[in-house]
Order: structure tokens, then C-alpha cells, then sequence
């Protein structure tokens, strides 16, 4: 039977240092689509769940409820992603389509959805990240808006706006690329 | 294509539900980040503490520890504790010893590091089913117990046992002197 995460980090703060690995094991893809969706590509999308997965780690006694590792440790990933994001704007970078994160991806869907899920990486870059990490938040992780404001700091309400407003952006942009 | 009978936002919902794999490579990249974290974290001066013990002279922190008389042994029915007083202000270097062949960890927990609460667990080092660990405690009386496998609560079997057990659990009592010569 597999451990929980409580045990786990039971074995882990008293030394079992490789029962993290199954935490890790556990969460890589399920948080890696956040990270390649949030910000663009697979590259920094890979360094920033590690950064994630390390201060975990290195902050884990600190874990209040070690039943919800998985949640504390991608609220870790979500500020990894902001700071992330906010280094490639100041080095003037854009969203950067990602072949690889898509080929990766597709693997389940049938060959002619890639230019579908084009449109849809571009469309995501055009958002702002404020607005991104709110749409995947809510859409693609099916959070409650409750559990958005703890995780991003944000109130109830600003989250819905920038829900509603990614929303409508992806809709007008989508829609473009389907009438043109 | 796109099925234009569900709206645009379920398509691009779904899509990127798709999940991302990454490969087991990443995790090896993590775990070498852990594990440089973890040996960062262990206490240091541990190894060859047998030697150590024989000849102090070479290990200054040893020989405090074992002039103070703080150094608490618990083997297999067996324990040595030697108090006595040194001129030392501060925590006092403190050896702990379990012999514990068939254990996958032990730590130490007591009063003096928050019963291992938090990142405060002192981790032993395995030395063929000895496992040590040296750590700073405080002049006083303390309760102190090994933890082993992470879950096994052991009181030092040959110390003195604690009044009055902690957490339920059975705990041993150290006492670290440090007074004038």
C-alpha cells in the first residue's frame, strides 16, 4: 500500500532522506503541467518545480499539515513560477512556445490537434501572468477561488476578475484564430 | 480539429488537462539536491567517533563532551555515563550512541531539540549498526529517547528512565553539568 504523504514526511524529518524521493516521484508530473503552462516552456518550467521540490525539502518541518504536503508544496511552486516569470520579463524574454512541452503532451491525442495546441500555448502567452496563474488555477487545476486567495495571496475577487478577464481574452483570441 | 459544438473554453480546458510527463531523470536531479542539502545538515565530527573516543586528545569537541561527562551511551544492555563538572559556559558537546543492527534510521529526541519537532531531529550516523550522534545540550536535566525507523519511540535501555513519560512514550533522563573546576 502506498505511504501518505504524512508518513512520508514522518520518515523524511527523521532521516530517511530517500522517502522523499517518493514525495517527488508523486507530484512531478501532476505539478509539471502547472509549471509548463505557466510559464511557456519546459526548461524553466523543470528548474522551477525543482527549486520548488528543493525548498520544500529544505522548509519541510515547517510543513503545518503534513496530510496536504502536495498542496503546501505547490503553493512553493506557484511563487517559484511568479519569480520565474518575473526574471524572464526583466531579461526582456517572451513566452516562449514550447515543441517539446507540446509533443509531450500530445502523446494521448491524435497528430492533427498540434496546431490546436499551438493556438492554445500562444494564446496562453498573450495573457498576463496575473491572469494566466488565475485561468490555470481555476480552470486547469480546479481550485475554488478560497483555495486560489490562499494560495496566491489574492482576494476573492480580484482572482474572479482576472478569471473572467483571461476568459474573455482567450475566447477573442481563439476565436480569431479559427475565423482567420 | 476541434469539436465546435462544445464551447472554445471545455476544448481549451481539456487540452491542457493533458497530463505532462517528466522522466526519472528529473527526480534524480532533485534528489541529489536533497540529498547535498541533507549531508549539509547532519552533524558534523561524527565519524570515527570510536577512535575519537579512545584518543581525545585529537578531538577537541570529543574531549569536552567526555571531560563534562555528558556522554551518553546506550548499547544493548549496556551504558556508560560518566558525569562530571568542567569549566564550560554554553550548550556542552553531548555524544549519543545506539547499537542497533537491524535499524534503517535513528535519531535522538529530547527536551533539548524540541523532541526532534520541525528539522530539530538529530540524525545518527551508521557505523556497521552503531549509530552516533554528537550534539550541543544545555547544562540541566533533560529527557531525551532515540527514534528509530522514524517511528519506534526507544528509551535508552540502561539509562536512568525519566519520571513521568513524554508524549505517552518512554523517555531517558541525561543530566549535563557545567560548573567551575
Amino acid at each position: 500500500m502506498e505511504s501518505s504523504d504524512a508518513v512520508l514526511v514522518a520518515r523524511v524529518l527523521h532521516g530517511e532522506v530517500n522517502a522523499y524521493g517518493a514525495l517527488v516521484s508523486r507530484y512531478r508530473d501532476k505539478y509539471a503541467r502547472y509549471a509548463v503552462h505557466m510559464l511557456g516552456n519546459r526548461e524553466d518550467a523543470e528548474e522551477a518545480l525543482q527549486d520548488a521540490f528543493t525548498r520544500a525539502y529544505r522548509s519541510l518541518a515547517r510543513c503545518e499539515d503534513p496530510e496536504r504536503f502536495g498542496a503546501w508544496l505547490f503553493r512553493i511552486l506557484v511563487n517559484r513560477c511568479r519569480t520565474s516569470g518575473a526574471r524572464r520579463v526583466r531579461r526582456g524574454q517572451t513566452f516562449i512556445h514550447d515543441e517539446t512541452a507540446l509533443l509531450n503532451a500530445s502523446q494521448e491525442h491524435p497528430a492533427e490537434q498540434t496546431m490546436w495546441r499551438e493556438e492554445i500555448e500562444r494564446a496562453l502567452g498573450e495573457l498576463s501572468a496575473d491572469q494566466r496563474e488565475a485561468f490555470l488555477l481555476k480552470y486547469v487545476e480546479e481550485l475554488g477561488y478560497d483555495e486560489m486567495a490562499e494560495i496566491t495571496g489574492v482576494g476573492v475577487s480580484a482572482l474572479k476578475m482576472r478569471v473572467m478577464r483571461a476568459c474573455d481574452r482567450l475566447r477573442i483570441l481563439l476565436r480569431e484564430v479559427h475565423s482567420g | 480539429m476541434a469539436d465546435w459544438g462544445r464551447t472554445t473554453l471545455e476544448l481549451l480546458v481539456q487540452e491542457l488537462q493533458a497530463p505532462v510527463r517528466l522522466d526519472e531523470s528529473f527526480d534524480r536531479r532533485v534528489m541529489v539536491r536533497v540529498r547535498r542539502l541533507y549531508a549539509e545538515r547532519r552533524p558534523r565530527g561524527v565519524a570515527g567517533w570510536i577512535a575519537a573516543a579512545v584518543n581525545v586528545t585529537r578531538r577537541p569537541a570529543y574531549a569536552a563532551a567526555l571531560a563534562a561527562g555528558v556522554v551518553a551511551i546506550a548499547t544493548v544492555g549496556m551504558l556508560r555515563s560518566r558525569p562530571t563538572s568542567v569549566a564550560i559556559s554554553g550548550p556542552i558537546p553531548v555524544q549519543f550512541v545506539l547499537v542497533a543492527p537491524e535499524a534503517r534510521s535513528v535519531a535522538v529526541v529530547g527536551d533539548f531539540n524540541n523532541w526532534g519537532l520541525g528539522d530539530t531531529a538529530l540524525v545518527a550516523e551508521n557505523h556497521n549498526g552503531v549509530w552516533s550522534v554528537s550534539a550541543p545540550v544545555p547544562a540541566g536535566v533533560h529527557r531525551y529517547a532515540f527514534l528509530v525507523n522514524g517511528e519506534k519511540w526507544v528509551a535508552d535501555p540502561t539509562a536512568p528512565r525519566a519520571a513521568g513519560d513524554d508524549f505517552g512514550q518512554p523517555s531517558s533522563a541525561l543530566v549535563v553539568e557545567a560548573t567551575a573546576e
